[in-house]
């Protein structure tokens, strides 16, 4: 999906035009820009220090860009302090009070944003994130997963426009994943909120985003739909066999058309194969120039799929 | 509700909130207000009790009169009666600051008009217990003198005291060391509330709210104030019920401790933010307090030791604290400068304090 400047401020939930930051002379982000439309969850999805988080951090104005403008909701920034009740944001660290109650954390929250009726929109919240029979424990004692869903609470209590979320998953196991995944599609669908996601786990840009927006070092290489980036990277052949064979299958595919990646691994071969061509076809490709003990089909993970792309990138 | 008020009030909750799910916090920095009292109090026991031993081979009447007016002589002994051996002993295990020893025949050579010898062995590891000796022992004898008539005794003292009553080292002392508890609890209570937000990286809700990230810091430091006046009170009670200080003017000793509780509240709230670490931001408030408070002339009424300490310690919220404090408590005035300017330099220095610590929180708080 490419950027389409033709959409106006209005329509865009954040606009970064030629957007660059350093700290300390070294270049977090260069020269970005960025165009998120409204009522759409969007994936920032990038290795560590890709940018992601200072991304983030741009949006919600907790850093200022060394040059650029942004424009957030259809307000350039910096804006006044009124206007950050029109956006939430999640930490990657939970950044909660451990000596309070879930309810006692979401109160505080109200107060600092002047929720009206609040005990009401506290209990709608509570309503949301699955936590209403928990409401009176300790944040100390919950799980990683409903410590992150107290914290999408938190940002969740002001009705805001926009949610920013650094990393949603981190750390959590799978359950607790697809629990977190299935309120923010809730959550979008309910209140047509702009949810801007950062992450470095594919899967999760898969299950939750209509838009990723691929980031390494500091800059942005593509925008485009989950499965648009699943099918740059292909699919993945796993091969086990034996050492011989496997430097036969590595000078048999090198120049193939249909492959874009062939690497020896240490059980044999890994070949990724371009979403033109079916897997099938190299498979039996391959069985005629070696033996082979077994072999498995798989989706490329973000690590395989940027060294894909760098190589796409290189070519 | 206006909406930085209603922060105010918010965190000043969930701060009483985690102190009060903090029982450990709050009891050890109550235990900590006493301890200081005990810490003061142990600088006058060391001074005023200074072991002696007095080893008397006199039977005459002389000797009784001698030892009654080194009883009397100077607070810094407490004579104990023992025998040559036992004292040499005591005193080379360190037990004994001095043995003073009245020799056979002391009140005979008295009596024959001639001049008795008083032998004294000191331990002058430390020589501030030498000196109590060193000035103690030529006043009680020239008492003993003037009582016994001995001719060419011309000057006697006539005392006349500026206090219709006497105040013991240690209760003196002890009114002052309020100053110093209110500058460690306060001090202490805020700077972790203020440190903890950094720490936990809780800040950052305080960045992106809609109000000033000032307003949720005052109210934790009126929460943390609160706290701290409540120690204080429990050490107030402590200091009229157990060392027997009966306060002269109760109500101003409740608006000394409320400003030395504000202005520490303060200080602790400002190195919270700067340092944003708690653990090193306690040990700078401990390692601060003693100096702050020693230099504050809380010791003694006035500087006997040069001008420098003496300016050193004006720069002290303390040292006005102490001179408030000691007028709320007796009637005192401990400073050169009259009582009403100690007020109101306390006051100038709340003023002072809150303005700074309201700088350096926009500073670190606003992006």
């Amino acid at each position: 999906m490419k950027i389409d400047r033709s959409k106006n401020s209005y329509q865009l939930a954040v606009e970064f035009e030629k957007i660059s930051h350093s700290v300390d002379k070294r270049l977090i982000l260069d020269n970005v820009d960025l165009a998120i439309e409204r009522n759409h969850i969007v994936g920032l999805l990038g290795p560590n220090g890709a940018g992601k988080t200072t991304l983030l951090s741009l949006m919600a104005g907790l850093i200022h860009p060394s040059s650029g403008r942004i424009t957030i909701l259809g307000k350039q920034l910096p804006a006044d302090t009124m206007f950050r009740k029109r956006f939430g944001m999640v930490f990657q660290e939970t950044a909660l009070y451990q000596e309070l109650s879930v309810y006692e954390t979401l109160k505080f929250a109200a107060s600092l944003y002047g929720v009206p009726n609040a005990d009401t929109r506290i209990g709608e919240v509570l309503e949301l994130i699955g936590l209403t029979k928990r409401k009176n424990d300790l944040v100390r004692i919950l799980s990683g997963g409903l410590r992150r869903r107290v914290s999408i609470g938190r940002a969740l209590l002001h009705k805001p426009e926009l949610l920013l979320i650094d990393e949603p998953t981190l750390g959590l196991d799978a359950t607790a994943r697809h629990a977190i995944w299935e309120h923010l599609r809730l959550l979008r669908s309910m209140r047509n909120t702009t949810i801007i996601v950062a992450t470095n786990q594919l899967d999760e840009a898969q299950a939750l985003c209509d838009v990723v927006t691929v980031l390494n070092k500091g800059k942005i290489l593509f925008t485009e739909t989950p499965d648009e980036l699943v099918a740059r990277a292909g699919c993945c052949l796993d091969i086990d066999c034996k050492r011989a064979a496997a430097t036969l299958i590595l000078n048999a595919l090198k120049n193939s058309a249909d492959v874009l990646r062939v690497e020896q691994t240490g059980r044999g071969v890994a070949v990724f194969v371009k979403s033109t061509t079916t897997p099938d076809k190299i498979l039996h490709k391959i069985t005629r120039v070696a033996p082979i003990d077994n072999f498995r089909f798989r989706t490329a993970d973000l690590v395989e799929v940027f060294q894909t792309l760098n190589g796409v990138y290189e070519h | 509700m206006n909406t930085n008020i209603s922060a105010i009030i918010g965190a000043a909750k969930v701060e009483a909130i985690q102190l009060l799910r903090s029982p450990l916090l709050v009891v050890l920095t109550g235990i900590q207000a006493i301890t200081f009292l005990i810490l003061v109090s142990l600088f006058g026991l060391t001074g005023s009790m200074a072991p002696t031993a007095l080893v008397n081979y006199d039977q005459g009447s002389y000797s009784k009169s001698l030892i009654q007016n080194l009883q009397s002589a100077h607070h810094s002994f407490r004579l104990e009666p023992m025998s040559s051996d036992e004292a040499t002993k005591e005193l080379a295990q360190g037990k004994l600051v001095a043995e003073i020893i009245i020799p056979s025949g002391f009140s005979q050579t008295i009596i024959n008009g001639g001049t008795a010898s008083l032998a004294v062995n000191v331990d002058n590891i430390d020589t501030d217990m030498t000196h109590d000796i060193q000035r103690a022992l030529p006043s009680a004898i020239s008492h003993f003198a003037n009582q016994q008539e001995f001719p060419n005794i011309h000057v006697t003292v006539s005392e006349h005291d500026l206090i219709n009553h006497d105040t013991s080292y240690i209760s003196y002392l002890i009114v002052s060391a309020l100053a110093l508890d209110a500058f460690v609890v306060a001090g202490i209570l805020s700077a972790v509330s203020a440190a903890r937000e950094f720490e936990l990286g809780t800040v950052k809700l305080l960045w992106l709210a809609p109000v000033h990230p000032i307003f949720p810091f005052i109210g934790r430091m009126i929460t943390t104030d609160i706290f701290a006046m409540a120690s204080m009170i429990g050490s107030g009670l402590i200091v009229v019920a157990g060392y027997n200080v009966h306060l002269l003017h109760p109500f101003e000793m409740c608006a000394a401790l409320s400003v030395c509780v504000f202005i520490c509240g303060c200080a602790g709230t400002m190195l919270g933010t700067a340092l944003k670490r708690v653990l090193p931001v306690s040990s700078l408030i401990f390692g601060l307090a003693i100096p702050f408070y020693v230099s504050s002339g809380a010791l003694e009424p006035e500087r006997f030791d040069g001008n420098f300490m003496w300016y050193a310690g004006h720069i002290s919220p303390l040292y006005y604290a102490v001179g408030f404090l000691e007028h709320a408590a007796y009637g005192f005035q401990v400073t050169p400068e009259p009582i009403f300017l100690d007020v109101i330099m306390l006051f100038v220095w709340a003023i002072a304090m809150m303005l700074l610590t309201g700088y350096i929180l926009q500073r670190k708080l606003v992006i």
